[in-house]
C-alpha cells in the first residue's frame, strides 16, 4: 500500500533521514521504532507531505505522493494524528472531530463516523461541548486519533501516541489502535515505547540516527537482542 | 469594619478621588454649574457601585460592605475638599493656576462650593462647604452599599415579579430612540449649546443598546422581530440627525464595513494585519480615477490621446463598485502571495510596510495621482439623476454597506471557510494535516478582507469628494484594528459598537474640547483593564472566558488570542 525508496530528508544542512526504505501493506500494524532524534517523526512528517524528501520516492498504491502539498495527500487517505496531541485547543472536542471530517461532504456519513469514533472513545462523548485544551492528556490524545479517523483514512499515522500518558492509559490506547486496525484502517504507528507497539504491530522497523538497523515480524524484533538492549532495558 | 474594610475603602476611595481630580481638571464642574458636587457624588456613587459589586467577599452592610463603602466615600471627599480647598486659596492669593490647569478657574471652582466667583476670591468660603463634598462623597458611598446589598437581597429572592421584567431593558433603544426624536423637536430645549452632541451620543446609544438588546434575547422568532425592528429604526435614524450628526454617523459606518473586513482578516482568519489601510486605499483611489479622471495628469493625457472627453466621470457609482471592489481584492491577493509563509509578529511587520508603500505610492506617483494634492471633485453616487452627496445620504449608504457585508461576514463564519479559518488560527500544521489548502484559505481570507476595504474605500472617497494620501496613513490602520479589539474579536455586532466607541464618542467628547483624547485614551485603558476580551466578545471567544472563570489574571489577553499561532516561541507551542 505505502512504499517509501531511499528517502533522504534535510533540515536546513542537517541530514535527517539517510536513506530510508519501508513498506506497509494493507491491513497491517507497521511500528517505527527508535530513540529521540532517530527520525522517525520526520518519517511521518515525510510520507503526509509537510516536509519534502530531498531523495528517493514515496509511493501510495504506486502512485508518487513525495510531491504532494499535505493537505492533498491528506485527500488520498492518509490521516496522521500528530506528536504531542497537537489538538485545537480553543475548540470545543465536537468542533475538532468535525474538523477531522473537513474534507468531506457527505453529512449522514460524518454523522456516523463521529457516532463510530465516540463509540471508540466514550470519554469524548461526555466531553463534546468542552474546549479541547481543558481534556486530560490522556482524552486530548483519544480526541487527536478520533479527530483523525474523522476523514475515514486507508492509512493512519499515528506519532508517539504514548507520549506522557500514565501506564494505565497507555495500555487503553494501544487496545483502542488494536481495535481501529481490526475494523480495517491500516496503522503506521510511530513509537519509544518500544514494548508496547511492538506487542500489538504486526511488522517493525527500527531507526538509528536516519537509517533502517533492523526490520522484520514485530515477534522477531521484540527477540532480538540488539532491541532488548538498546530499548528495551534487559 | 476590621482592617480588611479599611483597606479596600482607603483604595477604593484613593482611585475615586484621582477620577474626581480629572473630572475636575477637564472643566466639568463649569459646565454643571450648582449642579457639580451633585453631579460629582453620583458618579463616585456609580464607581463605588462597580467596584463593590465585584467583591462578593465582602459582607453585609453593617460589615465590611458598609465599612469599605464609608472608608472610601470619607476618603475620596476628605482629600477631594482638601484639593479644592488649595487650588482656592491659591486662586484668592492671586496665583494663576489657569497657566497650569487651563480650567481651575474661579467660575468653575465656586460651582464645587455652589457659591459666587466672587466669594471664592475673597477667601471667605465657610466651612460649610468643604463638609457638604465630604458629605455628599460619604453618601456616596453609602448609596453604594445600599446599592449593592439591594442587589444581593434581590438575587437571593429571584422574585418572580421581578424576574417578568427582565424583558424592561429591551426597550431601552427605544426609549433612547424617542429621546433622540424629542430633542430635535424644535419645542424641547434643553442643555443649551449641548443638545446636538447630546443628542448624538444618545443616537449612538441606542443602537450600541439595540445591539446588546437582541443579542440578549435567545435565537429565534423573538430575536428576528427584535432585529427587523433595530433594523427599521437605523434606517430612520439618517432623517432625524441634522447634517452634522449624519456626517459623523457616516463616518462611522464606513468604519464599520472595514472593521468587518479587517474582522474576517484579524478576527476569523487570525492574521494580524496592519497595513489594512492600502485596501482602504486602493478603493478609494480607483474609484477617483474613475469619478474624477480630471485630477490626474496621466489620465488626461490619455483620454485626451483617446478623444475622449475629460470633464465628467467615466462611469456611474454604482459601475464603479464592482470596479474598486475587484482592484482591492487584487490588491490582497497581492500582499497575500509573499507573506504566506509568515505567521505573527512577522506578518504584521510586513503589511505595516505594505500600507505605507502604498500611501508612498499615491504620494510620488504624482503623475497618476496628482501626489499630495490630491484627486478633486469627485462625484457623489446618483439616483436617477439625483446627487446622494450629502450626509445623510452617505449614512444611508454606508448603512447599507454595512449591513451586506455583515451579512455575507455572517454567512462565511458559519461556513466550510469559516471553519477552514478557525483551524488555521489554531494550528497551520494540524489544519494542513486535516486536508484544508492552507494557501487557498490564506489568500480568501487577505483577498475577502481588502474586497470589504475596498469598498468602504470608494465610499469615503464619495464623502470626502477630494481625497489627500494623507488621508490614508497608518492611523487609519490602527484605528481599524482598534475598533476590531475593543469591540471584541471575531464578533460582527461588536465591530459595529467598536466603531462607536472608537470614531463616534470622539466627536461627542468634543464638550470637553482639548482634553478630548486624553479623555478618550483614559477610557481605551479602562476598559481593556476592565474587559479585556472586548466589549461584545464572539461567542466562541465569550465561552472560553467562561469555561476559563475566576480570576481575571487567567483571562488570555486580546493581544494573546490574537492568534500568533505557532509564530512565537517554540516554548508556546509545546503548551499549547
Amino acid at each position: 500500500m505505502l512504499v517509501l525508496e531511499q528517502i533522504h530528508t534535510y533540515y536546513d544542512r542537517i541530514h535527517a533521514l539517510k536513506g530510508v526504505s519501508l513498506t506497509v501493506r494493507q491491513g497491517e500494524i507497521v511500528t517505527l521504532i527508535g530513540s529521540n532524534g532517530a527520525g522517525k517523526s520526520t518519517t511521518l512528517r515525510a510520507i503526509s507531505g509537510l516536509i519534502k524528501p530531498r531523495l528517493g520516492r514515496i509511493l501510495l498504491d504506486g502512485q508518487p505522493i513525495d510531491p504532494l502539498p499535505a493537505h492533498a495527500v491528506m485527500r488520498l487517505g492518509i490521516s496522521q494524528s500528530p506528536e504531542g496531541r497537537r489538538i485545537f485547543a480553543r475548540l470545543t472536542v465536537e468542533e475538532n472531530l468535525e474538523l477531522g471530517a473537513f474534507t468531506r461532504n457527505d453529512k449522514p456519513a460524518i454523522r456516523a463516523d463521529l457516532e463510530r469514533v465516540l463509540a471508540l472513545f466514550p470519554r469524548l462523548r461526555e466531553r463534546l461541548r468542552q474546549r479541547g485544551g481543558t481534556l486530560s492528556g490522556g482524552e486530548q490524545q483519544m480526541l487527536a486519533i478520533g479527530r483523525a479517523l474523522m476523514s475515514r483514512p486507508r492509512l493512519l499515522l499515528l506519532d508517539e501516541p504514548s507520549m506522557g500518558l500514565a501506564p494505565l492509559l497507555v495500555e487503553q490506547i494501544f487496545r483502542i489502535v488494536r481495535s481501529i486496525n481490526e475494523q480495517g484502517t491500516t496503522i503506521l504507528l510511530v513509537e519509544q515505547n518500544a514494548h508496547a507497539a511492538l506487542s500489538i504491530a504486526h511488522r517493525a522497523y527500527v531507526l538509528e540516527t536516519g537509517t533502517v538497523v533492523l526490520e522484520g515480524p514485530a515477534s522477531e524484533v521484540l527477540a532480538s537482542s540488539q532491541v532488548r538492549e538498546a530499548y528495551l532495558g534487559s | 469594619m476590621g482592617m480588611l474594610a479599611a483597606r479596600h475603602g482607603l483604595r477604593t476611595g484613593a482611585l475615586a478621588f484621582v477620577l474626581l481630580t480629572y473630572l475636575t481638571l477637564i472643566g466639568l464642574p463649569g459646565r454643571l454649574a450648582d449642579l457639580a458636587m451633585p453631579v460629582l457624588a453620583g458618579v463616585a456613587a456609580i464607581f463605588f457601585w462597580l467596584v463593590l459589586r465585584r467583591n462578593p467577599q465582602l459582607g453585609g452592610i453593617y460589615g465590611s460592605l458598609g465599612g469599605t463603602a464609608l472608608w472610601a466615600g470619607l476618603l475620596a471627599g476628605g482629600f477631594y475638599a482638601v484639593l479644592t480647598a488649595f487650588f482656592a486659596g491659591l486662586l484668592a492669593n492671586g496665583v494663576r493656576v489657569q497657566l497650569v490647569f487651563d480650567k481651575i478657574v474661579p467660575q468653575n471652582l465656586a460651582a464645587l462650593y455652589a457659591v459666587m466667583p466672587g466669594a471664592l476670591l475673597s477667601g471667605e468660603l465657610s466651612p460649610v462647604g468643604w463638609l457638604r463634598q465630604v458629605g455628599l462623597l460619604g453618601l456616596a458611598g453609602v448609596a453604594a452599599a445600599l446599592l449593592v446589598a439591594g442587589e444581593r437581597w434581590l438575587r437571593r429572592r429571584e422574585l418572580p415579579p421581578l424576574a417578568a421584567l427582565r424583558w424592561l431593558p429591551l426597550l431601552l433603544p427605544f426609549v433612547l430612540l424617542a429621546a433622540v426624536i424629542g430633542l430635535g423637536s424644535p419645542a424641547v430645549t434643553f442643555g443649551g449649546n449641548n443638545q446636538g452632541t447630546i443628542r448624538l451620543l444618545l443616537a449612538m446609544l441606542a443602537v450600541g443598546s439595540g445591539i446588546f438588546a437582541a443579542r440578549a434575547v435567545r435565537p429565534g422568532g423573538a430575536r428576528r422581530v427584535l432585529w427587523a425592528l433595530l433594523a427599521a429604526a437605523l434606517v430612520g435614524l439618517p432623517f432625524l440627525l441634522d447634517q452634522f450628526q449624519n456626517s459623523v454617523m457616516g463616518i462611522v459606518f464606513i468604519f464599520v464595513m472595514m472593521g468587518l473586513g479587517l474582522n474576517i482578516v484579524v478576527g476569523f482568519a487570525g492574521l494580524l494585519d496592519l497595513g489594512y489601510v492600502a485596501f482602504f486605499a486602493i478603493g478609494a483611489y480607483v474609484y477617483a480615477f474613475l469619478a474624477a479622471p480630471f485630477s490626474s495628469p496621466w489620465l488626461i493625457a490619455q483620454l485626451q490621446g483617446w478623444g475622449l472627453p475629460v470633464s465628467g466621470p467615466l462611469v456611474s457609482f454604482w459601475l464603479a463598485l464592482p470596479l474598486t471592489m475587484v482592484a482591492a481584492g487584487l490588491g490582497g491577493l497581492l500582499l497575500g502571495i509573499p507573506v504566506l509563509r509568515l505567521r505573527g509578529d512577522y506578518l504584521a511587520i510586513v503589511t505595516l510596510g505594505f500600507g505605507e508603500i502604498i500611501r508612498l505610492f499615491m504620494l510620488n506617483l504624482a503623475e497618476l495621482t496628482n501626489g499630495p494634492r490630491g484627486l478633486l471633485n469627485i462625484a457623489p453616487p446618483t439616483v436617477g439623476g439625483y446627487s446622494l452627496g450629502n450626509p445623510r445620504d452617505i449614512f444611508l449608504l454606508a448603512l447599507a454597506g454595512a449591513a451586506l457585508i455583515a451579512l455575507v461576514a455572517n454567512r462565511l463564519d458559519g461556513s466550510r471557510l469559516g471553519r477552514a479559518w478557525v483551524a488555521m488560527r489554531e494550528d497551520e500544521d494540524v489544519a494542513q494535516a486535516t486536508g484544508i489548502h492552507l494557501v487557498y484559505t490564506k489568500l480568501m481570507a487577505f483577498a475577502i478582507g481588502a474586497l470589504f476595504a475596498g469598498l468602504a474605500g470608494q465610499l469615503y472617497a464619495a464623502r470626502q469628494t477630494n481625497i489627500f494620501p494623507e488621508n490614508f496613513s497608518l492611523f487609519v490602520s490602527i484605528d481599524a484594528l482598534s475598533l476590531v479589539i475593543v469591540g471584541g474579536m471575531g464578533s460582527i455586532p461588536g465591530v459595529v459598537l467598536g466603531a462607536l466607541a472608537l470614531k463616534g464618542l470622539p466627536e461627542v467628547l468634543r464638550g470637553v474640547d482639548e482634553y478630548r483624547i486624553v479623555t478618550f485614551a483614559a477610557l481605551l485603558v479602562i476598559m481593556m483593564i476592565v474587559r479585556p476580551q472586548g466589549i461584545l466578545p464572539s461567542l466562541r471567544r465569550g465561552r472560553e472566558l467562561q469555561e476559563q472563570g475566576g480570576s481575571r489574571a487567567d483571562q488570555p489577553s486580546v493581544l494573546e488570542t490574537l492568534p500568533d499561532n505557532a509564530g512565537g516561541s517554540p516554548l508556546a507551542q509545546k503548551e499549547r
